[in-house]
């Protein structure tokens, strides 16, 4: 006993580093599973606090920024008002009778305002200032004015953090937009601006320059909404598929204000779909 | 002795604040990251038991991580790096009673021998951090850009800082 005691003390150090060096390899090993506790993410309560207070301040500095890329959406979606206005009188009477208004109120939106960010790891993420209290939930799609930027990962009460498009673990459905070609769309590590869509069937149509779309077929992001645009393509080794390069719409260094997408049918959608089969 | 602690402790959080709020935030041309939180590690008396280095040098990394979602990457270089600056402190300086007992500083070991040390400190923390997180992800030469890149700005920033403290 005194023996074993003795080479426990002599050799405190190394069990000191290996137990240390343990706890640090399983925290890195688990960031590659998507849920864990909040508690060791930036949507704490410790973080949350620093960080709302820190971008209060910060927000400051690129309020004439902001101002103009609001005025610029504000000016399209008046545009887009205008048109749909003048769409819906001309649709007016078939909509009165039909069972699509209730598919109009599907999907909702919660702004909020990053409060954390960030674009230099492999596996990014950012902060939002909203969180399980404000209807916030796992697994919801988060986009900004241009485009797609993330999907909810850990909720704090009044925070939560998201893992942004610019993460290796993240896939996004996609498709070409106004076509049927579908593919998953990877960001690789590297440029923030660029990402690449995967799986692409190999007679699929695209010119350089054409949108990239979500797909709608999950419950995460409604059909339709920008992510961007066809760089070109790449040569693989794969003969059946392609693989296209994708400038993205959003500007991931200066994300400011963001919606959350709420989706009303989710839960429903996620039953049918966990049924499946009968096994 | 007490003031010396609660001294350390002041400098552990503000560290720590300065790089969730200020440095993860600053990334020059693409590659180059400032990681002044390790300034605390390496200013740490070296008569300090290994033991108690160890576990400052992970509390330190955790509470970096856990503000930018980086869980373990920077405990465990942080962890590594404590055990590696006992050894890199005696290579550029002789066992010498005297000097075991203060804070390693521009003072204590003079300026060539303090750059030596910082410099050695920061490359081995930039080698490690962008191994441990990129090495799956790009290739070997991007790595060695960004640990050296990342190695520089880290250095002058910590020798920046260290002299406007030497001065007072």
């Amino acid at each position: 006993m005194r023996n074993l005691l003795n080479f426990l003390i002599k050799y405190s150090t190394w069990f000191v580093f290996t137990f240390y060096v343990l706890i640090s390899c399983i925290l890195l090993v688990k960031t590659s599973e998507n849920h864990y506790s909040v508690y060791l993410s930036s949507a704490n309560a410790i973080g949350g606090t620093l960080y709302s207070t820190t971008s209060d301040i910060s927000n400051y500095f690129n309020l004439v920024a902001v101002n103009q890329s609001l005025q610029e959406s504000n000016a399209r979606l008046e545009n887009e008002v205008l048109n749909l206005r003048q769409q819906l009188s001309q649709y007016n009477v078939m909509a009165q009778d039909s069972s699509y208004q209730d598919l109009n109120k599907r999907f909702d939106y919660i702004g909020a305002s990053v409060i954390n960010n960030s674009t230099r790891h492999p596996r990014n993420h950012f902060t939002i200032d909203r969180g399980a209290a404000d209807g916030i939930e796992t697994g919801m799609g988060v986009v900004d004015q241009s485009g797609v930027v993330g999907i909810i990962d850990v909720t704090g009460k009044r925070t939560a953090r998201v893992i942004s498009l610019l993460n290796q673990n993240q896939h996004f459905s996609v498709k070409v937009k106004g076509t049927p070609y579908v593919g998953s769309l990877a960001w690789r590590g590297d440029d923030p601006t660029v990402a690449y869509m995967e799986e692409v069937p190999r007679h699929a149509k695209f010119h350089i320059g054409d949108t990239i779309v979500t797909s709608g077929y999950s419950t995460t992001f409604p059909e339709g909404i920008d992510i961007g645009t066809v760089m070109g393509k790449i040569k693989t080794s794969d003969d059946t598929f392609l693989v296209l390069k994708i400038h993205l719409a959003s500007d991931f260094k200066t994300l400011g204000t963001v919606r959350v997408i709420k989706d009303a049918l989710k839960h429903e959608l996620d039953s049918i779909r966990s049924i499946g089969s009968y096994d | 002795m007490n003031k010396d602690i609660i001294s350390y402790i002041l400098l552990f959080v503000i560290l720590v604040l300065v790089q969730v709020l200020l440095m993860n935030h600053i990334v020059l041309f693409n590659s180059a990251v400032c990681f002044i939180f390790i300034y605390f590690i390496i200013k740490l008396p070296i008569n300090l038991s290994t033991n108690l280095l160890l576990t400052l040098g992970f509390i330190l990394g955790l509470s970096v991580d856990v503000l930018s979602d980086t869980p373990g990457l920077n405990a465990l270089t942080c962890t590594v790096l404590s055990v590696l600056k006992r050894p890199m402190f005696f290579a550029y300086e002789q066992h010498d009673d005297q000097k075991r007992n203060v804070s390693p500083s521009l003072g204590s070991m003079g300026l060539f021998n303090y750059c030596k040390y910082i410099f050695t400190l920061s490359a081995i923390f930039c080698i490690i951090i962008y191994f441990v997180e990129f090495i799956n992800f790009i290739d070997i030469v991007d790595i060695l850009i960004k640990a050296g890149a990342s190695t520089l700005f880290t250095f002058l920033v910590i020798l920046a800082v260290d002299s406007l403290v030497y001065r007072n």
